[in-house]
């Protein structure tokens, strides 16, 4: 039976390439995470190890419990180290912050000593030679380049401690390359002798490390135990001695939080795409099971059991899955590696080091051999209910059984109903931690019953062909032929078109709810405020001004109508004209006569106002805004006649302000050009322009790149699926060849015949993307509900034209995804096809 | 009155009362030492109105003549004509409306769609090329052929010889130049055969149907007005008004 089993994967390779490129998409999804992530630690090591990668044993402070305080690394512990057995060198390596002065200001940067010994200099020098007289300085590479600092130039150094001390002029004598250590990236990197830091620094902080090189001949680890001892015969308390390996170690864990979470996100990511592709693969082996219905019932007839007819299809499985999952590994070493190269020729990233770890190699593989194999159980199973009678009788119309799981469906009733009230009662709770499970758990009960649903709407859909005369019939009739087939295959792109969509309208939802909320606690998008001290309060032209500014929606100029006593303190009112109030994106803040609107959660009735004119008892309105100053409209700022003639020194009295809406849609960049934009056109500067705008901008920002990010790898699923729709297009086809031919003898077209096929791909396609948008909306709708109910008002935001654009591409994607099969099935000539078998 | 003549004169073009003809028709499967002569230069008329039976030994040729006649196939030189019309030299979707509009084809099985039912089936051709259909000639054809109770099933749910008089309803609908069976009966026992082989002759005779029948069955050729023999590719004779007994013999001297 092996031999069989050999036999079918050699001479019908091409119907397992549709499964071999679905594993082989998924695995390298799987391994590429993997990789990536150990990747990063190892890039991670290697940049976070350079401060001390020319050392053996490095000492640093710890916590001191007994103390209650750090330990300091003091010049006692540098001479104990430093006299220890074995120990050759000794780096007490002593930094300190400063700042460069240039023409523009003046910068910070790390200066640093030099060790005695230069080979434990942990970078290297790039030109020139290091400083070896008091006066002289060697800088990092990069900001040599950055800032055109050459050899000889000379630098304004002064001690970040003491800005406006005297300046040290140090000449620089050589340029190093610059440490990818994170802990100094992006600083300016100066190394200079002891007697030229020791101004600089402060030793009562203690060294930053001792890093010690040893004698050829001596153990790291002997060292290291007898100086541990030593340090602690000589007082000295919570100070560890490491090697380089356990002190990177030790770095790593505490940059590493943030990146596990991002591995398990990515892993999860990993997990639909492999579930979407062992669908893809169970209802491929089904196909081919069924199409060598006859075939199997022949071996049946000469003395195969059943289970040698199970073993023969599982075996080809293996053979599958082992190819294609090496292959999946492969690429996404490739990919990785790739990567990395390219990373590696960015001077910001040149430590980035690839690292395959055996792990992430032999977890590919496991995973797309196992995959297909348990993926093909259910049809190898199939395969041995093939009875032996099955060979003489004519295969003409073979029909699948369309048995209907009862149990199956019963479970997968009750698992949606269940599902449905968690998740229903976590969106009215806000609570996701009830609400994600009841998800998952409606989700596969959908799943489970499919077949319910699937292939009826299918069916009704397929009555728009209708008017496509006889393709368009046909098409409806076979896509919905096999109705465990289709749903199978609908299935697939459903799970991927319902996370993605949930991901979207969960965004849209989210950001129409945060968006709310900070309407609420910033209400005006840009505040000028009037500079202090005042050297010309803004005038209504400057509202005039700012309103022609590019961008700017719309400008109101509120000046200050009177003062009010809040809390013993003074609050300037301010007057809005209510023809600007488009300016708030609260309505309920627009004031009216006779009354001044106060922020949310204003006590009280009436409010006195005290103006030039006289006092003025105003009703008081509360807004559902939070973050404003109190407002009245201009009839009431009339009869209030402008701020009180008092004794407040004039730098302090409340300005007028402007008020300024900006265009909807500005991201954040375009948002800082008009700040600036404005201050340059209202002459002021750029701190008196504030507001939500920007906020919000990156708000948004934030969401769209992380819809983006996940789209993108839901994608994967998604193209899974669509290799799917392919797959079982073409072994449909294969299947057909004979009703294709006769159609074709009989007068379809070949054009007729390839729509005929596109329609089926189209209709199997699209109602999948169809249920994916509904109930990814409804998930989205009550995801963010569950997320954010607790604190902001959620009302469901449906982002029509990403929807469209879902819907739109997984129909071209299905028609795409005929076009192979429909290729080869109009190649056919009408006798070939009628010869066939 | 049994004859046996050497092949019959070919068609010149232009032959415009053939509702088929083939002149010099060559075709070869396969290349050098396993090339297989399927057709050495065939010529053969078949006139309108006539029901032609194409006979000869497994291998002979005569599915690759009717094939090739039929517009399914394509032969390497010569040429055919249908009802007047040249298709040697017509494009795939030029042949393709040829074979809906002027052929009917019954083959031996797998001859309807298994989503439709046999209505569907009958009129398929029709819908094919969004034509309307014949009412009043559906019903006298379904009368005839004793369909009319069956019309809304599938396939599936038919006899065989059910599904074939359903395969040659719908072959007369578009009252073809030509209607051409492939082995019509080969699946069928020997009382639904010999039903449908008298509705073949009934159609030919009564509606003046032309007719062209592959088969190897003996029996079935005495059913035609006329059967062209063949073997290793050539025609090698023909007889008028054949019985099962002249076929049988005219193919034993043959060696077949």
């Amino acid at each position: 039976m092996l031999q069989v089993a050999l036999a079918q994967v050699r001479l019908n390779a091409r119907r397992f390439i549709a499964v071999g490129v679905a594993v082989m998409i998924a695995v390298g999804f799987l391994t590429a995470t993997l990789i990536i992530n150990a990747s990063s630690k190892a890039s991670l090591t290697q940049s976070v190890g350079q401060s001390f990668r020319n050392a053996d044993l490095v000492l640093s402070a710890a916590y001191d419990d007994d103390a209650g305080s750090w330990a300091t690394l003091d010049e006692q512990t540098a001479e104990v180290a430093g006299s220890a057995d074995g120990v050759e060198d000794t780096y007490a390596v002593l930094s300190s912050s400063v700042a460069v002065r240039d023409g523009r200001g003046s910068s910070y940067a790390v200066l640093a000593n030099l060790p005695d010994d230069v080979s434990l200099l942990p970078v290297d020098v790039v030109k020139g030679s290091l400083p070896a007289a008091t006066g002289e300085v060697a800088i990092d590479e990069q900001t040599a380049d950055r800032r055109g600092i050459t050899i000889g130039s000379v630098l304004p150094v002064v001690s970040s401690d003491n800005l406006e001390g005297d300046e040290t002029p140090l000449t620089v004598t050589a340029l190093v390359e610059a440490s990818s250590d994170p802990r100094s990236m992006g600083a300016t990197q100066l190394y200079a002798t002891a007697a030229t830091v020791a101004p600089f620094a402060n030793l009562e902080f203690g060294f930053d490390s001792i890093q010690l090189a040893l004698a050829d001949n001596a153990s790291a680890t002997a060292v290291q135990t007898a100086l541990t001892q030593a340090l602690s015969d000589a007082g000295i308390k919570a100070v560890t001695v490491r090697t380089v390996e356990e002190e990177t170690t030790e770095l790593m864990a505490g940059f590493t939080g943030g990146q596990d979470s991002l591995t398990v996100i990515l892993l999860a990511f990993a997990a639909v795409a492999l579930l979407v592709c062992a669908l893809v693969v169970s209802n491929t082996f089904s196909v081919l099971v069924a199409q060598r219905t006859r075939e199997l019932a022949l071996l049946r007839c000469i003395g195969a059991g059943r289970s040698q007819i199970r073993r023969s299809v599982l075996v080809e499985a293996l053979l599958v899955g082992i190819v294609s999952s090496i292959i999946g590994v492969l690429a996404a070493v490739g990919l990785v590696g790739g990567i990395v190269a390219y990373l590696r020729t960015l001077p910001e990233s040149g430590f980035a080091t690839l690292d395959v770890p055996p792990l992430a190699v032999a977890a590919g593989i496991a995973a797309g051999v196992i995959l297909t194999v348990l993926a093909a159980l259910v049809p190898a199973r199939a395969a041995t209910a093939v009875a032996p009678l099955a060979a003489l009788r004519p295969a003409d119309d073979v029909r699948a059984g369309t048995r209907k799981g009862r149990v199956r469906l019963v479970s997968g009733l009750v698992l949606t109903a269940a599902g449905a009230a968690l998740l229903g009662y976590g969106a009215s709770q806000g609570d996701l931690l009830v609400a994600l499970p009841g998800g998952i758990l409606s989700f596969v009960g959908i799943l489970m019953c499919s077949t319910l649903f699937i292939p009826p709407l299918v069916r009704a859909v397929g009555f728009l062909a209708s008017p496509l005369g006889v393709p368009g019939k046909l098409a409806a009739v076979n896509a919905v032929r096999n109705p465990q087939r289709t749903s199978a295959t609908s299935s697939a792109l459903l799970i991927g078109v319902t996370l993605v969509v949930m991901m979207m309208t969960g965004a849209a939802t989210a950001r129409s709810a945060f968006n709310d909320t900070l309407a609420g606690e910033f209400p005006v998008d840009v505040t000028v405020s009037g500079a202090i001290p005042v050297e010309s309060p803004f005038t209504a032209k400057d509202a005039a001004a700012a309103a022609a500014v590019d961008h700017v929606d719309q400008a109101a100029f509120l000046p200050v109508a009177g003062l009010i006593d809040r809390d013993g303190e003074e609050v300037p009112v301010y007057s809005l004209d209510p023809a600007d109030s488009q300016v708030l994106q609260d309505a309920s803040m627009v004031p009216e006569a006779g009354t001044i609107t106060m922020p949310q959660g204003t006590e009280g009735e009436m409010l006195t106002v005290r103006g030039a004119a006289g006092d003025v008892e105003l009703k008081i309105v509360t807004s559902e805004s939070r973050n404003f100053s109190p407002l009245v409209s201009t009839d009431t700022a009339r009869l209030l006649g402008g701020v009180p003639e008092e004794q407040t020194p004039e730098q302090f009295r409340a300005q007028p302000m402007l008020w300024i809406a900006v265009a909807d849609g500005l991201n954040t960049p375009s948002i800082m050009e008009l700040q600036t934009a404005l201050a340059e056109a209202l002459n002021i500067q750029d701190y008196q322009v504030t507001g939500a705008a920007i906020e919000r901008a990156a708000f948004e920002q934030v969401i769209d790149v992380l819809l983006m990010v996940v789209t993108g790898l839901l994608g994967v699923a998604v193209v899974i699926a669509l290799v799917g729709v392919a797959n079982t297009l073409s072994l449909s086809v294969l299947e057909r060849t004979r009703e294709s031919s006769l159609l074709r003898a009989l007068g379809l077209t070949k054009g007729q015949l390839r729509g005929m096929l596109g329609l089926e791909a189209v209709l199997i396609a699209g109602v999948a993307a169809l249920l994916g948008l509904g109930l990814g909306a409804v998930y989205g709708w009550l995801g963010a509900q569950s997320a954010l109910g607790g604190f902001a008002d959620v009302t469901p935001a449906l982002p029509w034209v990403q929807l469209a654009g879902v819907l739109a591409v997984a129909l071209v994607a299905g028609l795409g995804a005929s076009l192979l099969p429909a290729r080869r099935a109009a190649r056919l000539s009408p006798v070939a096809g009628l010869a066939a078998d | 009155m049994t004859t046996l003549t050497e092949h019959s004169a070919a068609p010149g073009p232009g032959s415009s009362t053939a509702a088929a003809a083939a002149q010099a028709l060559n075709k070869t499967y396969g290349k050098g030492d396993t090339a297989v002569h399927a057709l050495r230069d065939v010529d053969v008329r078949f006139e309108t109105g006539t029901f032609t039976a194409i006979m000869g030994p497994s291998g002979s040729g005569k599915s690759t003549l009717m094939h090739c006649l039929a517009g399914l196939d394509s032969a390497d030189s010569g040429h055919i004509w249908i009802g007047g019309t040249e298709i040697t030299s017509l494009k795939d979707a030029e042949i393709t409306r040829l074979r809906r509009d002027s052929v009917g084809f019954v083959f031996q099985s797998f001859n309807l769609v298994p989503t439709l039912t046999a209505e569907q089936n009958i009129t398929l051709p029709v819908s094919l090329a969004n034509g309307k259909v014949d009412a009043a000639w559906l019903a006298e054809i379904t009368r005839t052929l004793g369909l009319e109770g069956r019309l809304k099933h599938r396939p599936h749910e038919l006899s065989g010889g059910q599904q074939q008089r359903v395969a040659v309803a719908r072959a007369l609908l578009t009252r073809p130049h030509v209607i051409f069976g492939d082995e019509p009966t080969g699946n069928l026992d020997s009382r639904s055969g010999a039903e449908v082989l008298s509705l073949l002759r009934r159609s030919s005779r009564e509606m003046g149907q032309s007719i062209i029948m592959v088969t190897h069955d003996p029996v079935a050729a005495s059913y035609a007005d006329r059967v062209v023999l063949m073997n290793d590719g050539a025609l090698v004779g023909e007889l008028n008004n054949p019985t099962p007994e002249s076929v049988l013999a005219a193919l034993t001297k043959l060696g077949a």
